[in-house]
């Protein structure tokens, strides 16, 4: 309950600019009931204030902040269903405020969904019991006798609109807060603490699932009519009088460092500056095009160190098995019962998976405008999924107040979980350039420097052992994971000035292991993750291939060896994949969503492979396989159809059925979008991703070289989801790119008698994978 | 630096620009548009496709000099297309969106979105080609016709196939 009655006051000045700054005077935060008492911060909003969240307006419209944005998912038309949803309003009243720190309350992941979601029901509940407290005091009805219908409160004959209860005042009300906004902490793996954001507490009344009409919609996004009219203002649209367009000059290698910069001709670009920090190199130009080929011009004699300290792509597992991983960093599960389970295991298949490097690879390289103004303040306009986090790194990298700093948010291109913590990217060359040369400066990555020094989802192998009994039951299992750390939050532009940043700390990142365990029935399982510095760490200019997470982390290249190992040890018993997965589980939820992918896939029951399957010739050979996952409350089956031609390797997948059971489905529309696009990123993974470097750089810095799914290869996809009233609500922005893989290399079998356990399956390793 | 007198979504521009500024640079920092956007700058993505007397081109690989005296249509000018096509007034176009549009809104196709208006334009090149596609011929034509694929890296593949076919039935009436 709130903490305390709802008042109406004169409304707040709100500047210009509708930054809604505390004024003079203190904040209050609740922490575990002690209120402590704060100096009121600049540039912030105080989040125990409900004017921060939401604003009731003499429209009857609604006006809601968060801090999370945009990412590509729709996630804000779910957000204002929910709103509407406690507030007996309709979606189209609400509009959402979303990024901007300074007009914001609560930082947070964009990628936690149903973190936001909880945070805006639980204030749109308190709101609509403050609503409905004043209706009462207005129209001297009880509140008993009051019901709501789109924003009007009526009973007992009399009504009143949420609008003119509130009559051009301001609801006031104290929302029961917890939790911090990010913030740097060196003894955090990641350097940055609160990344969480803040939480709303408590447990205001709100709406029974079984009684939702505006959740469970297809509401439109709102923003899609501005993107297809050309209206959307984008980051990279952004443009400031007197603003500089800067081209980085980046090192020759992933360890250069700048020995000397290459000359300015001042007669072919009269306007153009060159800008070093360190390592640090740009061409500034109030002309785009002037910077760009100036900045090709002066890097072409531009001197750097030579340095060659990665391993190749190619000798990737050759490394990591040389490597001494020492103590896993995690371990999940009883050591000895699973090691005893292993030793009196009728039948043991011990295998090795593996999978390169990838990266998140967006079709818009990173682009960000800044301005250092002469008071101090900071102003970084940017795509963001943690846009309080990216505030914290970029004051900290400055060496200011985090309070003189402001993101404001605008859209981009979906940048896939890289910079969920707030790190890399544009933001903090254009930062630094800003800083020292007193102008706004507008930093646009190239596709090249996208590819090549963006963080990446580092490559990993995996040693598995799983123990059967007479019977053909799975008795213990056992995964031992090695991978190069997800959590360098650096960003790039400090490292190359040897200005601060973040520091990550592998040795304290001790959460490596994702799997949901499915197979409850197998008495003894244990999961083991070791990590390491980056690929190239010692590099002295860079810190070598930085590791991040990326959409489904760490489960992603996880249930891909999970799920394959499923499927070979259902083959070593003759059972049919689904039937062998139902026999060792319990999870209701799970063998539902199975059966019902199956049914619409008209999945035949039969052991793999398949009986005409075959290795070799020209002529076409099919096979079908699935690939299940848990995660964030939703339950997920995929099954790929796939022909392969085995002479030229090439695999065509024909049919993708993607099933989910994420309990109450918000809007299935964009459900589904979640579903087919995440089918298509897991494909691309599964057949053609992979970053190549060689002792210098990366190499695959290109779309010819980082290949992506294109349209013709994207198969039919048929999509099967129910929603349910009485199983919560699950996340389903992630885990459909984590299936495709363990779905396509069972399909490989079923075609072909031989499991892959290596991604992508381009036609040149299958070809070498079915000849050998 | 050069004038280039420029036809963009049926008005006329003229710009004084270094002969060897891609078209793109021209379109979104001269003329401030922001529906052809930059992706790749190799011609390899279709992110800043914007259509030439109809056809599709690629207009970061793309010199102002080889589109004096042509039509630039951009996202920004498509309703205005089929306002002309369809032989509506100023203000009745000032209403209505293309039919693509307006397919890319009823299929909610956008995610990110940035890739969008090369599909778009795409879709508009390919339908003046192809009234009525079939899937086949709507994925060939977003993979193979040159230079390169249209890339779409949160996988809307499927949507836009949709989009396209709701779009080309509106069309073709």
């Amino acid at each position: 309950m709130p903490l305390t009655r709802p008042t109406l006051t004169r409304r707040a000045f709100v500047k210009a600019g509708g930054g809604l700054v505390v004024s003079l005077g203190l904040s209050s935060v609740l922490r575990g009931g002690i209120v402590t008492v704060e100096a009121a911060q600049e540039n912030t909003l105080d989040a125990t204030q409900l004017s921060s969240w939401l604003e009731v307006r003499s429209d009857n419209t609604i006006l809601a902040r968060t801090g999370k944005t945009e990412t590509g998912t729709s996630a804000p038309a779910m957000y204002a269903q929910i709103i509407a949803e406690e507030l007996s309003i309709q979606p189209e009243s609400v509009s959402l405020v979303l990024g901007h720190t300074d007009k914001t309350p609560d930082g947070g992941y964009s990628a936690g969904f149903l973190g936001g979601a909880a945070n805006l029901r639980k204030v749109a509940a308190y709101t609509y019991r403050a609503l409905l407290e004043l209706a009462s005091a207005q129209l001297g009805v009880p509140i008993a006798d009051l019901s709501v219908m789109n924003g009007t409160v009526s009973g007992s004959g009399k009504s009143v609109s949420y609008g003119q209860l509130v009559e051009g005042q301001q609801l006031d009300l104290i929302i029961p807060v917890s939790g911090d906004l990010p913030s740097i902490d060196p003894t955090n793996p990641i350097g940055i603490t609160g990344l969480a954001g803040i939480s709303v507490s408590g447990n205001p009344p709100t709406k029974a699932i079984s009684d939702y009409t505006v959740v469970g919609v297809s509401h439109p996004s709102s923003g899609i009519p501005d993107i297809v009219t050309g209206k959307t203002k984008w980051s990279c649209d952004v443009r400031l009088s007197g603003m500089l367009h800067a081209r980085m000059i980046r090192p020759a290698t992933v360890g250069s460092t700048l020995v000397s910069v290459g000359q300015l001709d001042k007669s072919r670009f009269p306007n153009a500056e060159v800008v070093t920090r360190e390592n640090l190199v740009a061409v500034l130009s109030p002309n785009e095009w002037e910077a760009v080929q100036a900045a090709r011009s002066v890097a072409e004699d531009t001197k750097w160190t030579d340095w060659s300290g990665l391993p190749s792509s190619n000798n990737l597992t050759k490394e990591f098995r040389a490597r001494d991983w020492g103590q896993p960093l995690e371990s999940r599960g009883d050591v000895d019962k699973t090691n005893a389970g292993l030793a009196n295991a009728t039948k043991t298949i011990s295998v090795s998976y593996e999978q390169p490097y990838v990266r998140h690879a967006p079709i818009g390289p990173y682009v960000a405008v800044a301005d250092v103004s002469g008071d101090g303040t900071v102003t970084v306009w940017s795509q963001s999924s943690q846009p309080q986090g990216l505030r914290a790194q970029i004051a900290n990298t400055l060496g200011t107040s985090v309070d003189k700093v402001i993101i404001r948010w605008l859209e981009h291109s979906g940048q896939y979980g890289r910079v969920t913590y707030g790190g890399d990217g544009a933001q903090a060359d254009a930062a630094i350039l800003s800083q020292i040369v007193g102008k706004p400066v507008r930093v646009q990555w190239t596709l090249q420097e996208d590819l090549t020094w963006s963080t990446t989802s580092p490559g990993w192998i995996a040693d598995i052992k799983a123990g059967l009994d007479a019977q053909g039951s799975l008795i213990a299992f056992r995964s031992d994971w090695y991978s190069p750390h997800e959590s360098d939050a650096r960003l790039l532009g400090a490292v190359l000035a040897g200005m601060p940043t973040v520091t990550p700390k592998v040795e304290l990142n001790n959460r490596l292991i994702s799997t949901v365990w499915p197979y409850d029935k197998v008495p003894a399982v244990l999961e083991q993750g070791y990590s390491m510095p980056n690929l190239g760490a010692d590099a002295p200019s860079t810190g070598g291939l930085r590791g991040n997470i990326m959409r489904t982390p760490y489960q992603r290249q996880q249930n891909f060896a999970l799920e394959s190992v499923i499927n070979e040890v259902a083959s070593a018993v003759g059972s049919d994949p689904i039937e062998f997965r139902i026999n060792h589980t319990s999870n209701q939820r799970l063998i539902e969503i199975m059966k019902a992918t199956a049914e619409e896939a008209k999945w035949q029951s039969r052991p793999s492979p398949q009986p005409d399957a075959r290795s070799t010739g020209s002529a076409v050979v099919k096979g079908r396989g699935i690939g299940v996952i848990i995660r964030s409350g939703g339950h997920w089956a995929g099954i790929a159809e796939i022909e392969i031609v085995p002479n030229t390797g090439v695999i065509r997948v024909t049919t993708f059925v993607i099933g989910v059971d994420v309990g109450k489905v918000i809007n299935p529309r964009h459900l589904k979008s979640a579903m087919r696009g995440g089918v298509v990123q897991g494909l691309s993974e599964a057949l053609k991703e992979e970053v190549t470097f060689d002792s210098r750089n990366v190499t695959s810095n290109d779309w010819n070289r980082y290949r992506i799914l294109t349209m013709e290869e994207t198969p039919e996809i048929k999509t099967v989801y129910r929603s349910h009233d009485d199983r919560g609500m699950g996340g389903g922005g992630e885990a459909a790119n984590a299936l495709s893989t363990s779905a396509v290399a069972a399909a490989f079998f079923d075609a072909t008698g031989i499991q892959p356990r290596r991604i992508p399956l381009t036609p040149e390793y299958v070809r070498t994978l079915l000849t050998a | 630096m050069s004038n280039f007198t420029l036809k963009v979504n049926g008005n006329t521009h003229t710009v004084d620009v270094a002969e060897d500024t891609p078209l793109l640079y021209v379109l979104r920092n001269e003329l401030e548009l922001s529906g052809p956007r930059m992706g790749c700058e190799l011609g390899q993505c279709g992110a800043c496709s914007v259509l030439v007397d109809g056809k599709e081109i690629r207009s970061c690989i793309t010199r102002p000099s080889s589109v004096v005296g042509k039509s630039i249509i951009t996202i920004e000018g498509l309703s205005e297309l089929w306002a002309q096509r369809k032989s509506l007034s100023k203000t009745e176009a000032e209403e209505i969106l293309h039919p693509i549009q307006q397919a890319w809104i009823d299929v909610q196709v956008p995610q990110c979105g940035y890739c969008q208006s090369g599909m778009m334009i795409a879709a508009a090149d390919l339908l003046e080609r192809i009234p009525r596609p079939t899937k086949e011929q709507i994925k060939d034509a977003f993979t193979n016709t040159p230079p390169s694929p249209h890339l779409c890296r949160c996988g809307t593949y499927t949507s836009i196939i949709e989009a396209v076919q709701r779009a080309a039935n509106v069309m073709a009436d």
